[in-house]
């Protein structure tokens, strides 16, 4: 297949997120809704990789479950049950306008796509203006890097490098992660990026940060850059997305937002700088 | 303890996740181990370590053997599988049992985890390995991959230095298509049905059964004209007594009685094709 046509840098769209999203937030169509509205494409089709949790049935049906009813055509590809698709990888993955990377293992999930050469077809997607959404290992393998749970314990691990800078997720929804994020980001092991909490999502044009949204009132982001062997924070406040007739946040968002905040007076963090 | 012997047991199709009889090949591959309570870690990766792959993993062989299994996804969540070293628990296993999926994924996920060199390593200390399908495949140095779109040729870890094709029976273009691979380059191989598993000794073959009165295999070998696909002498595990029963001398004395052993002495009515 031809390559398709590149697009002016500002029109290529990365959004990643923290964690959220159908997988994570039944309940909560915020952040889907936000992907959904990326494309200027009125009916979108939106193609779920969920290659980093082993293609399981329950993200799928997840997929399935959030996108069915909303103005969009919703399909995945499965790279374990690739028998089930008749049409050519390249093919799916340019005839999307937008592509949304599921969570799970970034280490089985950047293998695998190379195995399947679908690493190049993405780049190759992203610079024809394709959107690229995803949360989790599917928002930290856009980035130079990231921190992993692949083999258990959190460690740094090397991402596809699209955008400059290294992610950490679920800055809240598990804590031991962003020690580690931190301690690779001060002695160089990784480059300074971002630190999500769960339900925040960054925005790229290109390579340039455009935009901090969120689907959970309290939830937080923060950049944290090594100069001169210190660690520099600053806290990023995310814009709180409205919900259209779907915002139902429950009582169950209540008792994360409690969580949350006990989280964060635990780790003192105060954002600023440290 | 004694050097073990490296073997590998590489099956078209068939086992405990595919033939509701699949006990027969699991037998046989299980009495190539030397314990009472063999020690078999089953590796799930082709299919995504699907959970329903899992359980009947366990099903079929907890009750006889020390079984376990290895996931490489939701290592974060613990998996009730392996979870630290894999190496140390890889190479004291009797047997590792690969499931079937896709090879390429299977692949990819094992090489980021390093579990390619472990099973090289294992299969030299004479763990035996097998499987069905993506678990046959893998273990060649080339082998015919049509789980998606058009054939097309993988390379595989390579222990055993031929091609191999599975499923032979399963679609009638299969046979087609490994023919015109061999003959446009692929390396010389073997090609096993549903049913049927090859027994490799080192690097040779040793025997051929099949849990079906009917199962086949062939060598197939590049010729001036095409290929020359020979039929291999294959076992039906259900007639007679029993498998090979006692255990130390049983696989080779049984691949001697059957087969001749080795796979250049294979030689039976080619078939031009």
């Amino acid at each position: 297949m031809s390559p398709a046509a590149a697009v002016d840098v500002e029109e290529r769209r990365i959004f990643a997120m923290g964690g959220g999203g159908f997988t994570m937030e039944p309940n909560n169509p915020l952040l889907d809704d936000f992907v959904l509205g990326l494309s200027p494409v009125k009916e979108p089709h939106v193609l779920f990789l969920p290659t980093a949790s082993g293609d399981t049935t329950a993200q799928i049906n997840a997929f399935r479950s959030r996108f069915a009813d909303r103005t969009c055509v919703p399909e995945h590809v499965s790279l374990f049950r690739l028998q089930d698709t008749k049409r050519p990888l390249a093919e799916i993955v340019l005839d999307a306008d937008i592509i949304y990377v599921g969570g799970g293992s970034m280490r089985n999930l950047l293998a695998i796509w190379r195995a399947h050469g679908l690493d190049r077809l993405l780049v190759e997607a992203w610079k024809a203006g394709t959107v690229l959404a995803g949360l989790s290992a599917g928002a930290m393998c856009w980035f130079q890097g990231g921190v992993t749970r692949s083999s258990g314990p959190p460690e740094p691990i090397s991402g596809l490098g699209l955008l400059d800078g290294s992610l950490t997720v679920h800055a809240d929804g598990e804590p031991e992660r962003l020690p580690v994020w931190l301690a690779a980001v001060r002695d160089g092991t990784l480059p300074g990026g971002w630190a999500l909490d769960d339900g925040v999502g960054l925005l790229f044009a290109g390579r340039r940060l455009e935009r901090v949204v969120s689907s959970r009132p309290g939830a937080g982001a923060q950049r944290v850059d090594a100069i001169a062997g210190e660690l520099v924070r600053h806290r990023l406040e995310p814009e709180l997305l409205e919900g259209q007739s779907h915002g139902a946040l429950g009582g169950i968002d209540e008792a994360v937002e409690e969580l949350r905040r006990v989280h964060r007076m635990r780790r003192g963090m105060t954002g600023g700088r440290g | 303890m004694r050097p073990r012997t490296p073997q590998i047991v590489a099956l078209g199709g068939g086992g405990f996740s595919m033939e509701k009889e699949g006990s027969l090949l699991d037998e046989y591959v299980l009495s190539l181990t030397d314990a009472t309570r063999p020690r078999v870690c089953f590796l799930p990766t082709a299919s995504g370590d699907a959970d329903h792959y899992v359980v009947r993993f366990y099903r079929r062989f907890s009750p006889s053997c020390d079984a376990s299994h290895l996931s490489l996804f939701r290592r974060d969540q613990g998996t009730g599988g392996v979870e630290d070293d894999f190496a140390t628990h890889l190479l004291a296993q009797d047997l590792i049992y690969v499931g079937g999926g896709n090879v390429v994924s299977m692949l990819g996920a094992w090489r980021a985890h390093g579990l390619d060199a472990i099973l090289r390593k294992a299969w030299r200390r004479g763990v035996i390995l097998c499987g069905p399908s993506a678990g046959s495949l893998c273990w060649f140095a080339e082998a015919l991959s049509a789980f998606h779109g058009a054939p097309r040729s993988i390379k595989g870890l390579g222990l055993l230095p031929y091609s191999n094709c599975v499923h032979y029976d399963a679609e009638p273009a299969r046979r087609e298509e490994y023919h015109r691979f061999v003959g446009d380059g692929m390396r010389p191989g073997f090609a096993a049905e549903d049913g049927v598993a090859l027994h490799f000794r080192h690097t040779r073959l040793a025997a051929a059964v099949s849990s079906r009165p009917d199962g086949r295999a062939f060598r197939v070998k590049p010729a001036r004209d095409g290929v020359v696909e020979t039929p291999l002498h294959v076992d039906y595990l259900g007639a007679g007594p029993a498998v090979p029963v006692p255990p130390t001398q049983s696989a080779e004395a049984a691949a001697c009685a059957r087969n001749d052993v080795a796979s250049e002495s294979i030689s039976q009515e080619p078939v031009a094709a």
